[in-house]
């Protein structure tokens, strides 16, 4: 199987320097994993942090040169319509740029596929073709997907992590400069969609918090919230500890 | 012909069967990569090289120092005279037949000594195996040796008795020089050309020679794979290894029951040496909570791996502590070795521990093992006003704060030691957010690339500014720009702060002052100790402010680790108990109420332990109770005119 690991240029949150994005590490790994034939694509306007990706076990990656500031999308998307992968894995978000988590979506929309989002796992589905997939949602719960190639799946944090950097693999592996021609009068990803205005600070609301009553009160409300409701038992046997946690694990659904 | 006239021809059988063994195991060796080795300045100085520094070390075990003196001794000597029997005039001379007799009777006082202390019971520190045969081989080659030229030398014709003896003596001898190619006496002569060979000369030459050698990172093949990686010389270190187990007693890691046995290590990875070859026939103590493993190898058959040698987390248990190597009487260099294997797994296959492999990330993006903004590291200090560098642009005292700085605790000694140079008037500045991790643990952990890269920026920063001398509370710092960092262009006039604390007083620039009454045992950092030497000054500045100084079983060079170096908090491979509580375990053995630091990981990891037990004090801030102690005395007294304003110097804690 042909995958295709969707690299970006990344910023350290805290020393803005060049670093590849955590999320797209893991992307290789859990590629890696999948077994089939990895490359990696990326649109930069310099290989600084992207190139990383060589030492987290890609053995290649094609960079497409980009001038400062422009849209990445329709490259992409000419370099996987060229391609063909039948699995393009990605992060959620760019990371230190403008962080939309549109491209995924728009190069989807573009190629005519569908997009799995959050996968922390992937293994072949039972029938060809299919990937079955666990995608994380909030609170830590899990979904099943079975879902039909070609398609694009981003990954979720909770994926496992990423392989780590080995400067031999990175000097082993190979950067290809890649040139592709953008399909005249490509869509902008979102056209007219956003506006930008500046940026202003909002109060944060407490879900669940109470609106009435003293400080303490409402502070109550709110922490008290999700500490309703368990047992305490003592002087259990291991065996019987462990029985009534599953038991309960299994009474929440998280265990079947 | 007589038995004794035919013992000089036994002696011959057996240097040559020697030279038959030491060559089938030393062709090997021609596997291991080049090295450079002065061989002239190697070959002059070995008399030396073994007189002196090996024996210092053997010294420290008075039993075995005697015991070798007497056993190698009367072996020479009486082989030596023996041969020589073979010229005429001194072969029908009895009182050369009876200094040869005399050679052996010294050989069987040896041979006792070996077997005493093998035998009922041998220590746990030493093998079995191969090596419970040698004092008996020993016993037969002297007995033998003693029977037939005493018996000539009494001009005694009893020839079966004779004949017995040369036979004994044939037997024993011969089979000394069998075990030079796998048995213990293969150390005899490794050892002498590891000796004129060595990898670090400068051991024998007063210098620490602690400093890893850095590693060309356009090398086709990055660290040691397979023994064939590994220098000639170094290979010649391993098979110089004579499993006297004194470096698994002094090893902290080994205490913890963590999987890792140096002596073990160096015994897997000598036991490769071969095209073929395994582990079974080590007769020493496993390692502790031993990870199954293959044990099967070669000279160019990969040595780490659970298919392999040794165990990945034997690999990742070391703190490089470098007790072992301080310990081994055959000079040997466990770290080079353990920071070699670390570097292929890391560089070339991205094994490390994934806690390791997040820390090392951190440090090639943000050059700080914890993603922090450099911009914090100062953080510690609000309100003291730490002057820049950028903004003085010159100083005499650069102080470089560390990864510590960041520590909520260590913090609390950095403001004392900042104080303490307020107070002596000290010119000095810091880098601020131009100070970039030292790289000491990305450099341990194997991660060559990212520490030259660190190394280099932080010399080009270092190179642009103007100071006297660099001033560090940190040990592993004052490590890496000390002794590692003129490797990439950068030599600085490095100090730590117990030397110049010290200095401080005895230039009368601070006012003295006493902590009289407490007691206070020095917990002798690594990185300090045994990689730098210092060990006097701490104890020195400890004396001048009046503490009553305690010493722990383990002191000075051969002080015990407190679990925190090498990376391996972070590796944090489990073993049965934690390094810093048995450290702090002897700590309390002192009955001391303070155990004293000077640094900043043993700070972390001493006082990480639980329970009740003496507090951990950085030697600076005892410096500081001090000098306030000796201020507040003297503004007590009447006729002070103007007693320092302290508030104005010192923040509100
Ligand atoms: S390595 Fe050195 S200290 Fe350890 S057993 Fe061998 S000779 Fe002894
Ligand atoms: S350096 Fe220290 S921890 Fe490592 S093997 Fe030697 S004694 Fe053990």
């Amino acid at each position: 199987m042909k995958i295709t690991v969707l690299l970006s240029p990344g910023l350290h949150p805290l020393s803005g320097k060049p670093v590849l994005p955590r999320l797209e590490a893991q992307a290789i790994a859990l590629g890696k994993s999948l077994g089939g034939v990895l490359s990696g694509l990326a649109a930069a306007s310099c290989p600084d942090g992207v190139a990383d990706a060589l030492g987290h076990g890609l053995a290649q990656l094609d960079l497409i040169a980009t001038t400062e500031g422009e849209d990445p999308m329709p490259l992409l998307a000419a370099a996987l319509a060229e391609d063909g992968p039948k699995l393009v894995l990605a992060g959620r978000r760019s990371q230190g740029g403008e962080e939309s988590g549109l491209v995924p979506y728009a190069l989807a929309k573009a190629l005519g596929l569908g997009v799995v989002a959050d996968a922390v796992a992937i293994e072949p589905g039972t029938e060809p073709g299919t990937l079955s997939i666990l995608q994380a949602l909030p609170k830590g719960a899990r979904r099943r997907v079975v879902a039909r190639l070609p398609m694009v799946v981003t990954v979720h944090p909770a994926a496992p992590p990423a392989l780590p950097y080995a400067y031999g693999a990175a000097r082993r592996g190979t950067l290809r400069a890649r040139r592709v021609q953008a399909a005249p009068g490509a869509p902008d990803a979102a056209p007219g969609l956003f506006e930008e205005r500046a940026y202003r600070k909002r109060p944060k609301l407490m879900r669940g918090a109470g609106t009435g009553g003293s400080a303490a009160e409402r502070l109550r409300a709110a922490t008290e919230a999700g500490g309703a409701g368990g047992r305490v038992l003592t002087d259990l046997s291991p065996e019987q500890a462990a029985r009534t946690i599953l038991d309960h694990l299994a009474g929440l659904g998280i265990l079947r | 012909m007589t038995p004794a006239a035919l013992l000089p021809y036994v002696v011959l059988a057996m240097l040559a069967l020697a030279a038959l063994q030491a060559w089938r195991r030393f062709r090997h060796w021609r596997a291991g990569r080049p090295a450079l080795v002065d061989w002239a300045r190697g070959l002059v100085a070995l008399p030396k090289r073994y007189l002196v520094d090996v024996h210092h070390v053997v010294a420290r075990d008075a039993y075995a120092s005697r015991m070798h003196m007497v056993v190698a001794g009367g072996l020479l000597a009486a082989s030596a005279l023996s041969v020589l029997t073979a010229v005429p005039p001194l072969g029908q001379s009895r009182i050369w037949l009876g200094l040869v007799a005399l050679a052996f009777a010294v050989t069987l006082a040896g041979a006792l000594l070996v077997g005493a202390r093998r035998y009922p019971q041998r220590p746990r520190r030493l093998s079995g195996g191969r090596f419970q045969i040698l004092p008996i081989l020993l016993l037969a080659y002297a007995l033998g040796g003693l029977l037939t030229a005493g018996l000539a030398a009494a001009g005694a014709s009893l020839p079966p008795l004779s004949a017995l003896g040369l036979l004994l003596a044939a037997a024993g001898g011969l089979g000394l020089a069998w075990q030079v190619r796998a048995g213990p006496m293969r150390h005899a002569l490794a050892g002498a050309i590891h000796l004129a060979a060595h990898p670090r000369p400068g051991r024998f030459e007063g210098e620490r020679a602690s400093a890893l050698r850095p590693l060309d990172l356009d090398a086709p093949k990055l660290g040691v794979e397979t023994p064939a990686d590994l220098a000639w010389n170094q290979l010649a270190g391993l098979d110089a290894c004579i499993q006297c187990g004194r470096c698994e007693t002094a090893c902290p890691a080994f205490a913890a029951g963590q999987p890792l046995n140096p002596k073990r290590l160096i015994q897997d990875l000598a036991a490769a040496i071969a095209p073929e070859a395994d582990n079974r026939h080590y007769a020493g103590s496993p390692y502790p909570e031993a990870r199954p493993v293959a044990g099967i190898g070669g000279l160019t058959r990969p040595v780490i791996g659970a298919d392999a040698m040794i165990h990945p987390d034997t690999l990742w248990s070391c703190t490089t502590c470098r007790a072992c190597v301080e310990e081994c009487p055959m000079m040997i260099e466990h770290v080079d070795a353990i920071v070699g294997l670390r570097r292929f797994q890391t560089l070339e296959l991205g094994a490390v521990p994934m806690k390791a492999a997040e820390t090392l990330g951190e440090l090639r993006g943000a050059d700080e093992p914890g993603g922090r903004a450099l911009a914090a590291r100062t953080d510690f200090a609000a309100g003291l006003d730490l002057p820049r560098l950028a903004d003085t642009g010159t100083c005499d005292v650069l102080l470089w704060l560390g990864e510590g700085a960041y520590d909520l605790r260590y913090g609390r000694t950095l403001r004392a030691l900042v104080t303490l140079l307020r107070r002596a008037g000290v010119d000095f500045a810091v880098l601020g957010a131009e100070e970039r991790d030292c790289g000491d643990t990305a450099r341990r952990l194997g991660d060559e690339a990212t520490f030259q890269r660190l190394a280099r920026d932080n010399v080009a920063t270092l190179t642009r500014y103007r100071f006297a001398r660099i001033l560090t509370a940190d040990p592993h710092a004052l490590h890496a720009l000390r002794n590692e960092y003129p490797a990439f262009g950068g030599t600085f006039d490095v100090v730590h702060h117990t030397a110049f604390l010290l200095e401080l007083i005895e230039a009368g620039r601070l006012p003295a002052g006493s902590v009289a009454g407490l007691s206070v045992a020095y917990h002798d950092p690594c990185y300090l100790g045994r990689y730098n030497g210092e060990v006097e000054a701490p104890r020195a500045l400890l004396d001048r402010i009046g503490a009553e100084r305690r010493e722990m079983a383990r002191s000075g060079r051969r002080s015990m680790c407190c679990g925190g170096g090498g990376g391996a908090p972070i590796s944090d491979i489990a073993g049965e108990r934690r390094i810093p509580d048995i450290r702090m375990g002897q700590a309390k053995d002192t009955g001391a109420g303070i155990v004293a630091v000077a640094c900043p990981t043993c700070t972390a990891m001493l006082e990480g332990v639980t329970g009740e037990r003496p507090d951990v004090r950085d030697i600076a801030e005892l410096v500081l109770q001090a000098v306030d102690a000796g201020a507040q005395a003297a503004s007590a007294r009447p006729p002070v005119a103007a007693a320092m304003p302290m508030s104005a110097l010192e923040p509100a804690e």
